[in-house]
């Protein structure tokens, strides 16, 4: 008789086709089936008349009620079980949803649990089910709405970090492509500088030559005039050929341009190395000015062309900070910055120190925020650019570096007039990590 | 002739000074980082060849070529630049119809080489204003001929209609009727995409330029590819550059152009030198070159 029908999501699945009694049964016959070791497991009887229409239950607690008393069965036996029968059986239509059904099955049962509920279709009978079978299945319609749940979450999740390893990619990626430009300008006049010096050493060389052949024919005892005067006129012909005096001058300034070059070359490297380190949460002692330093010299393809920058750096005391972090920061501000300025924009970078606190301010003469979105700037995900470009989450990343060096970071702004962002980064500072969903993201990518 | 005069401008001094250094000898030289000194002395001396950087804080590039242009026509513009943005390649294509677009970092034989070529048609251009050698000769008016290399039949549609009957039309199905078109027949303008089918009709374009430099050639493409424009522009010297989908306007605007530009060429071949192109640089393109050259020179001779 027992089915496992506890793996259905509807009622009908939990439908037992139970053969129901009529009303007019004598209470005899329904011991006898109370009786049969097939219907252990049914709690009570349905009572459905000739029309198919469930009239009522008799449950076994009902029944032992009767039974157990003295001379019951003697007494009650023949009469109809429609005497004894509860005339309000649970009915559930077939086709009820589950939780619906759940629902009213269990606002409406009684404990101790002595009855089955009835199942119809139409108002007609077509079996019981079992209260127990019911809650089986609620149970695992939510653990499957659970595990959907689940599953949402964790996709949500690894999109999320999609997003912000995207943000960190393309930042990177920024960061690559402008000193990928800034080194080609060094790179151009240096090499260019080398061949052109090499070429001057090929012809100062044979200059030399024609000296030292000269000079040596001068002083040669044996040497007659005509071989003296060849080298003379050999030597003449290389010297207006040449001009090296002044070509040698120039090479001496190419020179130096060249080690100049070779310096901004070098300092370019050291800046990739420095955000190559981007997941690292390695601290260092350094002051803020540094930090600046290195992302103006980074962002200068982006800022260059548009953007005045003026500098107003104080004596600043070294703090313990990530650095490629702060970076990460500033570099961030400066791009927001130019994209805020179409152009001929100013750039004003200020430092100073103030009550035991490192304070900065980056402030641009760009477009500015209007004030219902100055609130939101900071919010993952937040971004007044169109689809495709950016993620949003530049300055949510760029608040929590901050937070997690124990600092500040607000803004002000003026539409029309300009932003300003203030920073500000206690002396002494242990660098956190973070606690937050989104931030904890983030920490699992500086982790990987 | 007395040193030719060249006129270098990018805002990093550095890089002037090394340039500079190239021509030490045989130039006379004027270098600045200011654009609006460049102009003043555009106007004020005879300057051979320009050689300008494209980013730079005052003014882009192009837009300098732009004002060279219409300020000392015969100057020569070459665009210098480590920045290949395909705004900035466009704008120095269709605005400033730079000679040659080269890359940074240069190559010092390759500069010296192109500057040098570009100062003798700059000279030649010079000599020919003083002295009024060659007038105009008119071509008796035949009618002009547009070729157009592009499957796309909106391209097609849209030059009829701009074009309306005045000239005749070609609409070359592959490279092979292009080439039997050419044969017959010079052409005035050419209007093509890049790709024709699959076949990249690139070293078409470049091969009609070198046999044929008055021919002006219009690419309408989708395809965007700085890379291969820097190319056309070096080795085919297209005339215009224009991203689909088409606008008439534009057509019309350039087309008319054009044609203009074509008629004076023929009216004037010394002209023709300001839009010699350098060699093929690929290998298979040169051979493929090579062998529509050939080709058509048979097909021209079974025709004649």
């Amino acid at each position: 008789m027992r089915t496992e029908n506890s793996s259905g999501k509807d009622i009908q699945s939990l439908v037992i086709a139970l053969q129901p009694i009529a009303p007019y049964v004598q209470l005899e016959a329904v011991a006898d089936l109370f009786l049969n070791s097939d219907y252990a497991d049914v709690l009570s009887l349905p009572v459905v008349d000739d029309e198919g229409r469930p009239v009522g239950i008799i449950s076994r607690y009902r029944f032992m009620d009767i039974y157990l008393k003295p001379y019951g069965r003697e007494l009650h036996g023949k009469r109809p079980v429609s005497s004894f029968m509860g005339e309000k059986p649970l009915l559930v239509a077939h086709d009820q949803p589950l939780a619906e059904a759940a629902l009213h099955v269990t606002q409406n049962m009684r404990f101790p649990l002595m009855e089955d509920f009835i199942i119809t279709e139409r108002g007609q009978y077509i079996g019981i089910g079992f209260v127990v079978d019911l809650l089986k299945a609620m149970e695992l319609q939510m653990r499957a709405h659970s595990d959907e749940l689940n599953e949402a979450y964790s996709r949500l999740k690894s999109s999320q970090l999609a997003l912000v390893q995207s943000e960190k990619m393309a930042s990177l990626g920024q960061m690559v492509a402008g000193i990928a430009h800034e080194i080609n300008t060094p790179l151009g006049y240096v090499q260019n500088n080398v061949a052109m010096g090499q070429e001057l050493f090929a012809q100062v060389q044979a200059m030399n030559d024609g000296y030292e052949t000269l000079v040596d024919s001068l002083l040669d005892e044996q040497a007659n005039e005509e071989q003296v005067t060849a080298h003379m006129q050999r030597v003449t012909t290389l010297r207006g050929d040449t001009n090296a005096r002044e070509m040698l001058e120039a090479m001496q300034g190419l020179m130096a341009d060249s080690l100049y070059g070779i310096g901004q070359i070098s300092e370019l490297v050291l800046n990739l190395k420095d955000f190559s380190r981007m997941d690292a949460a390695a601290t260092e002692n350094m002051s803020l000015n540094d930090c600046i330093e290195s992302a103006l010299n980074i962002g200068r393809n982006v800022l260059k062309g548009k953007v005045e920058i003026i500098k107003d750096m104080g004596e600043l005391p070294r703090i313990t900070c990530a650095p490629s972090q702060l970076n990460q920061v500033f570099l961030n501000l400066f791009t927001n910055a130019a994209q805020a300025m179409e152009s001929n924009g100013r750039l004003t970078i200020r430092t100073w120190c103030e009550d035991g606190a490192v304070r900065a301010s980056v402030r641009d003469s760009g477009k500015g925020i209007p004030s219902e979105n100055l609130t939101r700037i900071f919010d993952p995900f937040f971004t007044t650019k169109p689809v495709g470009e950016g993620t949003g989450l530049g300055l949510a990343i760029t608040h929590q570096i901050i937070q997690q060096h124990g600092g500040e970071i607000s803004v002000e702004s003026q539409p029309g007039t300009g932003t300003c962002f203030h920073i500000r980064l206690p002396v002494a500072v242990t660098v956190t990590q973070p606690d937050m969903p989104v931030h904890a993201a983030l920490s699992l990518l500086q982790a990987a | 002739m007395s040193k030719p005069t060249l006129l270098l401008i990018d805002d990093e001094e550095r890089i002037l000074r090394s340039l500079r250094m190239l021509f030490f000898t045989g130039y006379n030289v004027h270098m600045t980082t200011d654009p609006h000194e460049a102009i003043r002395i555009l106007r004020d001396e005879q300057v051979h060849v320009v050689v300008s950087d494209q980013r730079m804080p005052v003014m882009q590039g192009s837009e300098l070529l732009r004002i060279a242009r219409e300020t000392s026509p015969a100057t020569m513009r070459i665009l210098l630049t480590g920045y290949s943005d395909l705004d900035a390649s466009i704008a120095s294509v269709n605005e400033g119809e730079v000679f040659r677009y080269l890359m940074k970092p240069w190559n010092g034989d390759e500069v010296k080489q192109v500057v040098a070529e570009a100062a003798a048609i700059a000279e030649a251009g010079f000599a020919l204003q003083k002295s009024h050698a060659e007038s105009a000769v008119v071509v008796p008016g035949k009618k002009p001929r547009v070729l157009i290399m592009d499957n796309d039949e909106a391209t097609a549609q849209a030059v009829h209609e701009v074009l309306q009957g005045r000239c005749e039309i070609i609409w070359a199905s592959d490279a092979q009727h292009a080439m039997e078109e050419l044969a017959k027949q010079d052409v005035s303008v050419v209007v093509s995409d890049l790709m024709l089918g699959e076949t990249n009709v690139g070293y078409i374009l470049k091969t009609i330029k070198q046999l044929n430099p008055q021919t002006q050639c219009i690419v309408v493409t989708s395809f965007s590819d700085t890379n291969s424009l820097i190319e056309l522009i070096n080795q085919a010297q297209i005339s215009r550059y224009l991203p689909k989908p088409l606008s008439r306007g534009t057509l019309a605007r350039h087309l008319e152009y054009l044609l203009e530009r074509f008629q004076a060429l023929c009216n004037m071949p010394s002209l023709q030198q300001r839009q010699s192109v350098a060699p093929i640089s690929n290998p298979q393109e040169k051979q493929l070159s090579e062998n529509f050259t050939s080709l058509l020179g048979r097909l021209r001779k079974a025709g004649a």
